[in-house]
């Protein structure tokens, strides 16, 4: 009697779900055909015969528009709050600076047209005219004037950008479309600094009458693009600016960015066609972007470089002899190949070869254990000696690569002992007090494509990133470097400053970083950026 | 019973101030916000020094405490460093899909547990109840992490019925409440099952059954409905932690809740945004418990909340 019972309870049940699931199952294809008609009958087709699916490029019905995934969320699109490489992959559609910088990293007009110095520490800017912004107001010497007093004044002080524009004192208007910046000293670096991030020129009327609030959410710039739906950690929508002032441009009158901070999400999203470009392809998933039949990997060499940082104060690694034992001791071609996929550059100073100021004549350390062992011995350190090397515990990549290096030091007659931190830890408090070991993962951005931001900060005495480091003949040649805005009398400079750098070796010089991107084969002109900082005016879609 | 709110309600006053001592101090010790807000271009120290001083955070630790304090008292939760926006804006803005996703994975724990619960109980020892527990084994082993990929390629690559990620529409919910509500499921099914079990070894429950009422009638009107007690609690506990966010979810899936939020801002040090997120949801879940608390006298006219000897 129950047993019957409960049987009949076992089949209503067992009956209840398979409806549900069959009803769920026709909810998805009404759904489907509903919401993308040409899609439907493909569906089908994969669903029966999946390898055939694979093959065909999955992205129909999307004529002029373009998705791009991306991994992270700025929170903020005003151009003097953030100084994120989230910020810069989409912003630079938006906003434009005086000047710009192409795809190759050469400087060229932007919104100004021309620009000399006037005089000693006057830099004059012409300005184009008949441009607009996306809100219809005009773009002119006011608004550039507007641009630099806001970056400049209280509101630029509360964020990152306004200390990287120091060097002006003043914007003054001489008419409609000239302007005079009144520089307090010389910064060799400033052209290519007003290319980007803080420098962007703003809508004066727009930010007075909207507040800033509103256009932290709402930018408004001179961009080929303008932004008509963002949607914190889901979205960025981008229309076609139809009143560019480049001719012709852009091709695409949509562009669509979804911030998926997982790579292997994005990666989904890429292989099934609901992305077009995946930014921020990992490693291990190279070889899936590479066999597909319809994505290709784009990859560019990006200004960011990997060291170990030495703590000179820190015994035997005050001694030079050890330090560079150490970069013969490692052999980076090999952790290159087998850690990174072959995707990285070894370096012969802290910055790549795209920096200004990179020494082409200079020989990144070969591996010679021979030889390290020779110099550890001169300098007298014991075998078995222990160094500590910090990593943070955010980076898988770096963490094998520290572990290549300890097998390396243990070759030399060394042991390295690893210790991972939270990231923001080891910057903020282990590093600037020197308490991060003998070592420890020094990543740097280089945005500025010069070596004179790098090196001051990294060599200068009492930078916030130089705890330890100091070399006489090093301050020297930085301050030489810096007191001149001739590029050819600053690469003369900087070809002895880096001979230095070898030479004292304050790193483990390890690899340049490269940008690999994941990209839809029907989307055509596009190109991976060096920098983070996608160009989308020439890019069209089949 | 009115009484009885009240008196929670004060705890949650003292609850609420204890929080906010312990996150307002233990995010302060791992770290600054400054450095990292340089992502793009390392900073001078001039520059750190600078933008330390304009977000107020030279000030004593004392001080800085002080003005939180005093912010929060009329509810005003501080402004984010990163965002520029009111921190109750952001948690606004997230409640709606954290909500969603909590309710989505809710519902799909109990339609699968509910009835692998209750043929496990109903059928002990047999090979029912044998693919039963190894269910909700599976379910409570399963990493999140692994599941939610797992999903991704299945539905979103290989079949393409749903998307893989994003916050678009009814299809979006389907992935990640599937991956969630496994996860519940497995403990659910466990407690559902071993509720169940005690419950049918009571005497009510024989007489139910020698007083002619059919087996099934007996099972879900007198064995199950008093089985969903612990199984009430437990719900109401996981939605209320539910609605912190289920980070690792959000994360797969690219959901735009408050677990992610949470986390970017740790990741970032935006204190405001890690204080207010961790108090306002802290209140949530004291009111989640109370409602859950409440909700027994609901379920079981003899428990009376508020505790006289009764």
């Amino acid at each position: 009697m129950l047993k019957k019972h409960l049987w009949k309870f076992v089949l209503l049940a067992l009956t209840a779900m398979l409806l549900l699931a069959a009803c769920s199952g026709g909810n998805d294809e009404g759904e489907g055909t509903g919401n993308n008609t040409d899609n439907s009958g493909e569906n089908t087709g994969d669903n029966q015969n999946q390898d055939k699916g694979k093959s065909e490029n999955p992205v129909e019905g999307r004529d002029g528009e373009l998705v791009i995934g991306v991994p992270g969320d700025p929170q903020n699109w005003d151009p003097i709050d953030t100084f994120l490489l989230d910020w810069s992959t989409i912003a630079t559609s938006v906003f434009e600076g005086l000047v710009d910088r192409n795809l190759d990293l050469e400087i060229q007009p932007g919104l100004a047209t021309e620009w000399e110095y006037v005089e000693e520490n006057v830099l004059q800017f012409k300005l184009r005219e008949g441009v607009t912004f996306h809100n219809g107001e005009p773009f002119n010497a006011d608004a550039v004037k507007f641009t630099f007093d806001r970056l400049l004044g209280e509101e630029g002080a509360k964020g990152p950008q306004q200390a990287n524009y120091t060097a002006i004192d003043h914007v003054e208007v001489v008419d409609d479309y000239t302007v005079n910046f009144h520089l307090k000293y010389k910064d060799p670096v400033l052209i290519t600094k007003l290319a980007g991030y803080g420098a962007v020129i703003v809508p004066p009327n727009y930010i007075q009458e909207n507040g800033d609030e509103h256009f932290n959410n709402n930018p408004v710039g001179t961009g080929p693009f303008k932004m008509t739906k963002y949607e914190r950690d889901n979205v960025v929508v981008l229309e076609k600016n139809e009143n560019y002032w480049k001719e012709g441009l852009p091709k695409l009158d949509k562009v669509t960015f979804k911030i998926i901070p997982e790579a292997s999400t994005r990666l989904a999203e890429l292989q099934t066609g609901k992305i077009d470009i995946m930014k921020r392809v990992e490693r291990s998933q190279t070889q899936a972007v590479e066999d597909s039949s319809f994505l290709s990997l784009s990859v560019a060499g990006t200004p960011t470089v990997y060291a170990l940082r030495f703590d000179t104060d820190e015994k035997p690694l005050d001694n030079p002899k050890v330090r560079q034992a150490l970069n013969y001791a490692v052999d980076k071609e090999a952790i290159i190949e087998e850690i990174l996929g072959g995707y990285g550059n070894p370096i012969s100073t802290f910055q790549s070869e795209l920096s200004f100021g990179n020494n082409p004549n200079l020989e990144p350390y070969p591996y010679d254990p021979e030889k390290a062992k020779e110099l550890l011995a001169e300098a007298g350190v014991e075998e078995g000696t222990i160094l500590d090397i910090y990593t943070p515990g955010n980076d898988a990549t770096f963490k094998e690569v520290v572990q290549a290096v300890a097998f390396y030091l243990e070759q030399v007659g060394l042991q390295a002992n690893i210790q991972t931190v939270d990231a923001n830890t080891l910057t903020s408090e282990l590093m600037p007090n020197g308490d991060a070991g003998h070592m420890y993962r020094m990543g740097w951005g280089g945005w500025t494509l010069d070596f004179d931001n790098t090196a001051y900060l990294l060599y200068h005495e009492g930078e916030f990133w130089n705890p330890d480091f100091y070399d006489e003949k090093v301050e020297e040649l930085l301050a030489a470097e810096r007191a001149t805005v001739d590029q050819a009398e600053r690469e003369e400079i900087f070809m002895e400053l880096t001979e230095r750098l070898y030479e004292l070796a304050p790193q483990l010089y390890l690899y340049q970083d490269m940008a690999m991107f994941g990209v839809n084969d029907r989307v055509k002109n596009f190109q991976t950026p060096h920098d983070d900082r996608i160009r989308l005016e020439n890019v069209e879609v089949e | 019973m009115i009484q009885y709110i009240i008196r929670r309600l004060i705890h949650t006053v003292f609850v609420v101030l204890a929080i906010s001592l312990i996150v307002f101090f233990s995010i302060r010790l791992t770290g600054d916000p400054v450095a990292i807000m340089f992502q793009a271009g390392e900073p001078t120290k001039e520059a750190i020094e600078e933008v330390r001083e304009n977000l107020g955070l030279n000030e004593p630790l004392i001080v800085q405490y002080g003005i939180f304090m005093k912010q929060l008292i009329t509810f005003d939760l501080g402004e984010s460093f990163r965002s520029g926006l009111p921190v109750s804006t952001m948690i606004a803005e997230r409640m709606g899909p954290t909500v969603l996703l909590a309710l989505g994975g809710i519902l799909v724990a109990i339609l699968i547990a509910f009835p692998v619960g209750i043929l496990s109980a109903v059928k002990r020892g047999t090979a029912v109840d044998f693919f039963g527990r190894i269910f909700s084994l599976l379910g409570i082993s399963f990493p999140n992490f692994w599941l939610g990929i797992m999903l991704i390629i299945v539905f979103a690559v290989q079949l393409q019925w749903f998307p893989a990620s994003g916050y678009d529409g009814w299809k979006s919910l389907v992935l990640p409440s599937i991956a969630l509500g496994m996860i519940l499921s497995g403990i659910l099914a466990r407690l559902v099952r071993s509720s169940m079990l005690e419950i049918l070894n009571q005497q009510y429950i024989s007489t139910a059954k020698s007083k002619g009422i059919k087996d099934w009638v007996v099972i879900i009107r007198h064995a199950f409905r008093n089985a969903l007690i612990p199984t009430t609690t437990f719900l109401g506990i996981q939605f209320g932690s539910l609605l912190g966010g289920t980070v690792i979810i959000e994360q797969v899936f690219s959901w735009p809740g408050v677990g992610r939020m949470i986390i970017d801002a740790i990741n970032q040090r935006d204190y405001p945004v890690i204080q207010g997120g961790v108090i306002v949801l802290a209140m949530l879940m004291i009111l989640v418990n109370l409602i859950v608390d409440l909700s027994y006298s609901f379920l079981d006219p003899r428990i009376k909340v508020g505790g006289s000897d009764k």
